[in-house]
C-alpha cells in the first residue's frame, strides 16, 4: 500500500498536450476516481502512474519516492485493463499464479495463495479450465484477482466495467467496493461514467482537456462544483445551466438570458454574482431536483413561469421540460400534476442556485 | 406431389434443348465447370503416378530401344526396390539431406526469431532494414548459388577477408563444401523464417504482454511463457515449411558444387537428377521417387492425425 503524490505533471505527445500541470495527492488506502470525458487525459495520467509513460514535466512520488528510474516489471503495480488482457492460452490457475511464478515464489505458497484468491473471487471451480472459456464477468474477476494476488503497492483500474452489460455492471460496482474495502488497497479508477465515480470513490478528480477541474469527495463535488465544467459534468439529470448578461434595472439585478428570458436575481445567488464587480456575463446553475412548483418557500427564491413542453418518466418521477421564451429548464414534476401545454409558475431556490463567470467558467461566490 | 410434378415438368422440358437442362440442373453445370481441372489433375498427377509405378517394376531406360509403354518386355519385379534398399549412394544422399535440414532449419529458426524480436519495437530505419533483410529470399536460388560460388572461390572475397591463402578451398574441400552450402541456405532462407515469425510475434496481443510485465515478469520470462506459447501454430508452420523446402534443395547445390567434391554435397534431389539425366536410370529413379512419396505420405498422415488428436 502506498500514498501517491502527483506533482505538477505535464505530458506532451509532440504538439499535443495530453496532461497539463496536474497535481493530485492520494492518501494510502484511498479509492480515487479519475473522471472525465473521452480524451481528457485520464488514461494518460493513469499510464504515467503505472510507469507506461514518462511525464514530460513534473514528478510522481510513491510514499515520497520517485520510481521513474524503475523498470515496469519492478514497480509492483496492479493494473486491470479495460479488456482484462487475460492470458487466454493459459488456464485460470496459471493466470492467477503468473505474478507469483515470475517472482519465484515457492510452489506450495503459490498453490495456497491461488486457492485463496480463487475462493475469494468465486472462480475456484474454474481453476483447471482454459481462461478463454470464462464468461466476461468471470474474466473481470480473474483480471482483478490476478493483480491482487501479488499484493501490489497500488491498484489501477482502467474503465473496468465498461465492457459489462448494465445489470452486471451495477453488481460489479458493489463487488468492487467490497473488494476495495477488503484489500484496503490504494486504488485509482479511470472512468468516464460519473455514476460509477460517485458510487465507488472516496475522492474524485475531474479532468478536462488535461487540466484538473476539481478534486474532492463525491458529495462536495456534487454540491459545491468549483466551475461550470464540473457543474455540467456531474449529476444526472444534468444541472440547468443558462448563460446571460448581468443587467441592473431599477434596483433589481437581472440575468438577461441569450434565449430572451430573464432571471431576476435575489438573495444568496445575487450576492454570488456581484461579489466580483468585474463580471458582466454569467451562467446560472440549478439542479433539476432543486426546482419546485407552487408557493415560494423561501423569501429570496426566484419565481419564473414556463410552458410544459415535454414530460418524461424517469423511474417513479417525471421530468418536466419547461420552456421560458427560448430557454429550457428541466425540473422534477414533484407533485405529478403537470400536463403538457400548461403554463406553470416554478421556483428557483436562491440558496441552492450557483453562479459562474461566463468567460472563465469559474464559480462565483461559493458556499 | 409437388416434387413429382416438378420432376415431371423437368423431364418434359429436357428434350427441348440441351442448355435448358444444364441451366436447370446445377449438378450437371458443376460437372462441366470442374472438368478442365479434373483433366489437368489427371494429366499432371494421376497419369505420371501410374506411369512411375509401371516403370519402377521394369528395367526400362531410354537406351533400351523400345518405347516406355512396352516396358513390360523388361519386367523386373521388385529388383529396383531391392537395389535402392542397399544403395550406399542413395542412403548417403538421404543422410546429407537430413544433415542440411538438421543444421540449417534450426539455425534459420533461431536467427529468424532473434531478428523478429528486434523488429517488434519501432526504431528509426525499421522499414529500410526490414526491406534489406528480406532481399535474400527474393533472389532466385540459382543466382544465390552463383553468388556463393564466387564468394567461396580460393581467390574470392571470403578468403580475402578472413586472410586465408588462395589454396584454402571451400567448395572443393571434403568437409568445407557442405559447410559452404549450409551457409548459403541459411543466408537465403533466414528472411522467410524472420518474416513468418515476426508476423506471429506481432499477433501476440500487446496488452497481454503489458499485463505480464506489470505482474513482474522479466522480458525473458514473458517471452518464454507468453510469446512462445502463443506463437506455437506459426512456429510449427514455419518449421514444416522450411523442412519440406530443405528436403527439395537442388539449385543452390547444383550451381555451387554439382554435388561434389565426389558425392560430398549430393542431396537426394541432386542424386535423382544425376541418375535421371546422367545415367538415364529412369526405372530406378521411378522406384526411388515412389518410395519417398510413400514414406513421406505416411509420415505426413501420422503428423496430421497427431495434430487432429491434440486439437480434438
Amino acid at each position: 500500500m502506498s500514498s501517491i503524490q502527483i506533482r505538477n505533471v505535464t505530458k506532451r505527445f509532440g504538439e499535443f498536450t495530453a496532461v497539463r500541470d496536474l497535481s493530485i495527492d492520494i492518501e494510502e488506502g484511498e479509492f480515487v476516481a479519475l473522471l472525465g470525458p473521452s480524451g481528457c487525459g485520464k488514461t494518460t495520467t493513469m499510464n504515467m502512474i503505472a510507469g507506461l509513460e514518462d511525464p514530460t514535466e513534473g514528478q510522481i512520488l510513491f510514499d515520497g519516492q520517485d520510481l521513474s528510474g524503475l523498470r515496469i516489471q519492478d514497480r509492483n503495480i496492479g493494473f486491470v485493463f479495460q479488456n482484462y488482457a487475460i492470458f487466454t492460452h493459459l488456464s485460470v490457475y496459471r493466470n492467477l499464479s503468473y505474478g507469483l511464478e515470475v517472482k519465484k515464489v515457492p510452489k506450495p505458497e503459490i498453490e495456497r495463495r491461488v486457492q485463496a484468491m480463487a475462493e475469494r473471487m468465486s472462480i475456484s471451480h474454474r481453476l483447471d479450465q482454459p481462461a478463454s472459456s470464462l464468461s466476461v464477468n468471470e474474466m473481470q474477476k480473474l483480471a482483478i484477482g490476478r493483480s491482487a494476488i501479488v499484493e501490489p503497492r497500488i491498484f489501477l483500474l482502467d474503465e473496468p466495467l465498461s465492457n459489462l452489460d448494465a445489470g452486471f455492471r451495477a453488481y460489479m460496482r458493489a463487488e468492487l467496493k467490497v473488494l476495495q474495502h477488503e484489500f484496503g488497497q490504494t486504488m485509482i479508477y479511470v472512468t468516464h461514467d460519473q455514476i460509477e465515480a460517485m458510487s465507488l470513490a472516496d475522492k474524485i478528480a475531474i479532468i478536462d482537456r488535461g487540466r484538473l477541474m476539481q478534486y474532492g469527495a463525491p458529495l462536495d463535488i456534487y454540491n459545491d462544483p468549483q466551475n461550470r465544467f464540473v457543474a455540467n459534468f456531474v449529476g444526472s439529470p444534468r444541472m440547468n445551466l443558462v448563460d446571460g448578461e448581468l443587467r441592473e434595472e431599477r434596483g433589481t439585478l437581472k440575468l438577461m438570458l441569450h434565449g430572451g428570458a430573464e432571471i431576476p436575481l435575489s438573495g444568496k445567488v445575487r450576492v454570488d454574482f456581484t461579489c466580483d464587480g468585474s463580471v458582466h456575463g454569467g451562467s446560472f446553475g440549478v439542479r433539476p431536483q432543486d426546482i419546485y412548483f407552487g408557493e415560494k418557500r423561501g423569501g429570496d427564491d426566484i419565481t419564473m413561469t414556463g410552458k410544459v413542453e415535454v414530460l418524461e418518466r424517469v423511474g417513479p418521477k417525471r421530468l418536466a421540460y419547461l420552456q421560458v421564451q427560448d430557454t429550457l429548464f428541466v425540473a422534477f414534476d414533484d407533485l405529478d400534476r403537470l400536463r403538457v401545454g400548461d403554463e406553470v409558475p416554478f421556483c428557483l431556490p436562491s440558496d441552492k442556485s450557483l453562479a459562474f463567470d461566463i468567460d472563465t467558467g469559474r464559480r462565483l461566490g461559493g458556499a | 406431389m409437388t416434387d413429382q410434378a416438378h420432376t415431371g415438368a423437368t423431364r418434359t422440358i429436357r428434350p427441348q434443348g440441351y442448355w435448358v437442362g444444364v441451366a436447370r440442373d446445377g449438378q450437371k453445370m458443376g460437372f462441366w465447370f470442374i472438368l478442365p481441372t479434373f483433366l489437368l489433375l489427371l494429366f499432371i498427377v494421376i497419369f505420371p503416378f501410374f506411369m512411375q509405378l509401371y516403370l519402377s517394376v521394369t528395367w526400362w531406360t531410354p537406351l533400351e530401344g523400345i518405347p516406355w509403354y512396352s516396358a513390360w518386355e523388361v519386367f523386373s519385379w521388385f529388383d529396383n526396390y531391392l537395389t535402392l534398399a542397399t544403395d550406399p549412394r542413395l542412403w548417403g544422399a538421404l543422410w546429407r539431406t537430413a544433415l542440411i535440414m538438421i543444421v540449417a532449419v534450426p539455425a534459420q529458426f533461431f536467427l529468424g526469431m532473434a531478428l523478429a524480436y528486434l523488429f517488434i519495437d519501432q526504431f528509426p530505419g525499421r522499414k529500410l532494414f526490414y526491406s534489406i533483410l528480406l532481399t535474400p529470399m527474393m533472389i532466385v536460388p540459382a543466382v544465390v548459388g552463383l553468388m556463393f560460388f564466387l564468394l567461396f572461390q580460393g581467390t574470392g572475397p571470403v578468403n580475402a577477408h578472413l586472410g586465408l591463402p588462395a589454396d584454402f578451398s571451400w567448395l572443393t574441400d571434403v568437409n568445407r563444401a557442405m559447410i559452404s552450402v549450409i551457409i548459403a541456405d541459411i543466408w537465403q532462407w533466414t528472411p522467410l523464417m524472420f518474416l513468418i515469425l515476426l508476423a506471429g510475434m506481432l499477433g501476440v496481443p500487446s496488452d497481454q504482454l503489458l499485463a505480464a510485465r506489470l505482474l513482474g515478469g522479466s522480458n525473458w520470462q514473458n517471452f518464454v511463457k507468453i510469446i512462445l506459447p502463443r506463437m506455437k501454430t506459426v512456429i510449427i508452420i514455419a518449421l514444416v515449411l522450411r523442412t519440406v523446402e530443405c528436403f527439395k534443395i537442388f539449385d543452390l547445390i547444383y550451381i555451387m558444387t554439382k554435388g561434389g567434391p565426389g558425392v560430398q554435397t549430393e542431396t537426394i534431389s541432386v542424386f535423382l537428377y544425376k541418375q535421371t539425366f546422367g545415367d538415364l536410370e529412369w526405372s530406378y529413379v521411378a522406384a526411388i521417387g515412389l518410395t519417398i512419396l510413400i514414406v513421406l505420405s505416411v509420415i505426413a498422415a501420422k503428423g496430421l492425425a497427431y495434430m487432429a488428436r491434440k486439437q480434438g
